[in-house]
């Protein structure tokens, strides 16, 4: 039994090395939140994927460093950043006041606008949702989440709030009805519409958001490389070749 | 929208080499647990009134808070407030094992109590000291005695492991969200996901049971 425990043992080890880590280059790590497509999700071979997943490798290969791509949960990506467990988080995260009170953001690289999502059959307007007693999905730690919840008392509106703990886990319930409707980016919202019999209603009236990559306060350097880096990619065709790809808009 | 069925097959060496995180996880958090339950359970039977404290607020305090809580905790908490650069999977390791340790010291204590106290005294008049008494008359029973109840903890660590998908381990929990979230293959995946702990269940307490079997003294039942 001993000898099989060391077995598993010595395995396992090898799961805690990252392979990129011996090389000389700098090595960043960049927290993903894996449910999130087209931005970042992982392949059919469980690589990671996606639309900053590859734009963040351009980024790394012009600038000279290494980049290792780490898909974990959405709740503890901050977290993890302030822990010094990641180094970057390049994974469609909107930069909002309440955000940059605890990390930089780089400048900012995509517009995306907040959208409600029905079922394909629906007949509810964005007003039905807003005001006509429906429970309402969206994925916890969010902005739309926080916004929601804010300007809900404020306007009077009288929708339910569930949280769930990705976008699609709110598709999904959608689907099976045991919601009226979800809130989301437009982006995976376009991603469930390709994939599942769901309608984008339109935007609710939540401002507008821009993402960005975040780093931690200290890391003013690496801020830097990393917005220049940007600024390069979306000079180069490159840019629009990952657009066409990953069609991050609606 | 491809088949669902496909979806599992083309996922499936992705979903297995989760399941060897998984094992990982659980081997380490179970010898661990072991290293950590067996002196506790000794401490708690036959230690001084300082030392029965001690080990009782330690079971007590891991047995008292939610697993998910003990992750947070340790892992973004204490972990980081002492700087230290722990990995999320030897964090799931320490945190699941210290827990362990505390539910494991209960079986072992239990079978330390069912070893007839005659036994202990017959030593003493053999001549032997108490620690010798213990560690060739009462450890090798309170070992055999445990097993069925360590059977039991493996099957309750590999299952709570799932829960470590919160720190960013890449087990089989987490990359069945992942694959799910691509696919929209809800049902396939969690069934599938499933599967894999089912089989490493019953892998496991069937190598456990033959250990026990092996291990079995002929005609001593308890």
């Amino acid at each position: 039994m001993k000898k099989w425990m060391v077995f598993l043992m010595a395995i396992s080890l090898l799961f805690c090395f990252s392979p990129g880590a011996m090389a000389k280059k700098k090595v960043y790590i960049n927290g993903i939140d894996a449910n999130f497509p087209p931005f970042s999700y992982v392949d059919k071979s469980g690589h990671p994927a996606g639309f900053d997943v590859e734009a963040l490798n351009w980024i790394a290969h012009k600038m000279g460093f290494k980049v290792i791509h780490k898909p974990m949960d959405w709740d503890g990506i901050i977290p993890n950043l302030l822990a010094k467990k990641i180094d970057i988080i390049a994974s469609g995260m909107s930069i909002t006041p309440e955000r940059e009170k605890v990390v930089n953001f780089t400048i900012p690289y995509w517009k995306i606008e907040q959208v409600f999502v029905v079922r394909k059959d629906s007949h509810l307007t964005v007003q039905d949702v807003l005001t006509g007693h429906k429970l309402l999905g969206v994925q916890r730690g969010t902005s739309e989440a926080e916004w929601l919840k804010k300007q809900k008392k404020k306007r009077g509106w009288n929708f339910t709030l569930r949280y769930y703990d990705s976008a699609p886990l709110a598709i999904v319930d959608l689907v099976n009805g045991r919601i009226d409707a979800a809130a989301m980016d437009d982006a995976p919202a376009a991603d469930a519409v390709r994939k599942k019999p769901v309608k984008i209603l339109g935007t609710f009236g939540m401002p507008p958001e821009k993402f960005g990559y975040a780093v931690r306060k200290q890391d003013k350097k690496l801020l830097e490389t990393l917005n220049t880096g940007l600024r390069l990619l979306m000079k180069d065709p490159y840019w629009q070749h990952l657009i066409d790809k990953y069609h991050p808009g609606h | 929208m491809s088949h669902p069925l496909q979806v599992v097959i083309t996922s499936l060496p992705y979903l297995l080499g989760g399941a060897v995180v998984t094992v990982g996880i659980v081997v380490g958090a179970m010898a661990l647990g072991f290293f950590i339950g067996l002196p506790l359970a000794f401490v708690q039977v036959y230690g001084n009134i300082v030392l029965r404290k001690i080990a009782a607020f330690y079971v007590w305090f891991f047995r008292g808070i939610p697993v998910l809580v003990l992750l947070f905790l340790f892992y973004f908490g204490l972990f980081t407030l002492i700087d230290w650069n722990i990995t999320a999977f030897w964090a799931a390791v320490l945190v699941l094992g210290m827990r362990g340790g505390a539910y494991q010291s209960q079986i072992f204590r239990g079978s330390i109590l069912s070893i007839p106290s005659g036994q202990l005294k017959a030593a003493r008049a053999l001549g032997m000291t108490d620690l010798q008494a213990i560690f060739y008359i009462i450890l090798p029973q309170t070992l055999r005695i445990a097993l069925p109840g360590w059977s039991n903890e493996y099957s309750i660590v590999l299952k709570d492991s799932a829960i470590a998908f919160v720190l960013g381990t890449s087990e089989i929990m987490s990359r069945t969200h992942f694959v799910a979230s691509r696919t929209y293959e809800q049902l396939a995946m969690y069934l599938t996901a499933g599967a894999i702990y089912f089989v490493l269940t019953w892998v496991g307490v069937h190598l456990l049971k033959r250990l026990e079997n092996r291990l079995k003294i002929p005609g001593y039942t308890s």
